[in-house]
């Protein structure tokens, strides 16, 4: 993913986290479409660029929510690092194995989020947040990337075997 | 020495680049730690600046698009032989259909003017444009913001009571803290005893109200208002009612949780109060 698809894309999910997240949450969850934009463009960039990406990414979400600025850039920042490590293998595996990838990658982004909130401004009731903000969001985030990267998957095989 | 240095951050490019991030987001996490600082606010504020026109328009076409999309249902059942008389009809209803939502947003308009005792400031009505981008925080944008005399720490109320208060504000939009985010803190009050508590968010739908002594009475169904303190809110306006009531023991204070007074799932327009906060 280039700079300016990078680009278009954060303004797209900004607009559609910010203007019609409501409308894509299940039981008041919403998924967490940053997450999944960091992930996914870190997964064909290389790491410095990824890293590049989750912090920007990061910094949009936390001026679109009541958090503070460098919350979730931290956050994503990683995990974008992390999703360029992993690189191509991930998108070559089974929708199971991505699930699976996807599922550990969001309850990992929600743990360091918790952590950090705790480090900075006092722990969250941990049961709550658990139960309330962190599972949810994190399965509801999976699925939703998963069938994303599926949807991406079979866009390349489409193109690949358009004359 | 300086081109050693260089030498060396482009050897060790990756880490150079993953630390530099994770600095700048530790180091505004820190700078917000305890207090808001210019350089931060103006960051946020910058990056909320780029990105809320588009948010802005997406709303508003968007509820065009639906007035579209209503148009296209109704049509779908057309006939060749009356079209003409259909078309009419079809006009006819979406000028009712359009006169309906009309009516209904003079009557939300109107009951948000007739509030009682809203004292704080000059009232101005504003439309829920976006919601929280994640699941850690309440908070609204609107498409009213500096332009409009908005100032941070506004009280934003709706006809059935307090939404929550103004915490950034750009010339277009400004955003919301709601009364469930869970740093927000109201002062309340029991209206059937006239004690005094601290309404704070759940990370849910729902509110606690906290640190009211134990011998205090409070029962499920008491209604609670904002007492005034605090000089954010005017007094009087309701908070939520009591749907439960926790003492637990060893305990120094009673806490009681409430179901807000508004439903803030489902707001569409708001009225922020402008100008000089209540005394």
């Amino acid at each position: 993913m280039n700079a300016a698809t990078f680009l278009l894309a954060l303004l797209g999910v900004c607009v559609l986290q910010g203007a019609a997240g409501e409308r894509l949450s299940v039981a008041g969850i919403q998924p967490d479409l940053f997450l999944i934009l960091a992930v996914g463009a870190g997964l064909g960039a290389a790491p410095e660029a990824a890293a590049v990406m989750g912090f920007l990414a990061g910094c949009y979400q936390d001026t679109l929510s009541g958090g503070p600025l460098g919350l979730r850039a931290f956050t994503l920042t990683l995990m974008a690092f992390a999703a360029a490590r992993l690189g191509r293998e991930m998108e070559a595996s089974r929708p199971a194995a991505q699930f699976a990838v996807l599922l550990g990658g969001a309850a990992l982004a929600g743990a360091i989020t918790l952590l950090t909130l705790s480090f900075f401004f006092g722990p969250p009731p941990l049961l709550h947040t658990l139960v309330r903000v962190l599972l949810p969001e994190t399965l509801l985030t999976a699925a939703l990337g998963t069938a994303l990267m599926a949807a991406a998957r079979a866009w390349r095989i489409a193109r690949r075997v358009a004359p | 020495m300086t081109a050693a240095l260089l030498r060396l951050i482009a050897r060790h490019r990756r880490g150079a680049v993953l630390a530099s991030a994770l600095l700048a987001a530790f180091l505004g996490l820190t700078l917000q730690a305890r207090q808001d600082v210019a350089a931060v606010t103006f960051a946020k504020r910058a990056l909320l600046m780029t990105v809320a026109p588009f948010i802005k328009a997406t709303a508003w076409v968007g509820g065009g698009a639906r007035a579209v999309w209503r148009g296209y249902v109704d049509l779908r059942g057309v006939q060749a032989d009356n079209r003409r008389l259909r078309a009419a009809l079809h006009e006819m209803r979406q000028r009712l259909e359009g006169l309906h939502e009309m009516a209904q947003e003079n009557r939300r308009l109107h009951a948000l003017l007739e509030l009682p005792d809203v004292d704080g400031g000059r009232p101005v009505a504003a439309r829920v444009i976006g919601k929280d981008a994640t699941n850690w925080f309440r908070t609204l944008l609107i498409d009213r913001g500096g332009g409009a005399g908005i100032e941070r720490n506004a009280p934003v109320l709706a006809p059935q009571g307090v939404v929550g208060r103004v915490v950034e504000v750009v010339p277009i939009a400004a955003r919301v803290q709601l009364v469930t985010d869970p740093v927000s803190s109201v002062s309340g009050l029991l209206q059937r005893t006239r004690v005094t508590g601290i309404v704070t968010g759940d990370r849910g739908p729902t509110l606690r109200l906290r640190y009211l002594p134990l011998m205090a009475d409070v029962a499920v169904g008491d209604r609670v208002v904002t007492s005034g303190m605090g000089g954010v809110f005017p007094k009087g306006v309701p908070l939520g009612t009591v749907t439960g009531v926790e003492r637990k023991s060893g305990a120094l204070f009673q806490e009681a949780v409430l179901e807000p007074a508004v439903d803030l799932s489902k707001l569409e327009e708001v009225l922020v109060l402008a100008g000089p906060p209540a005394r």
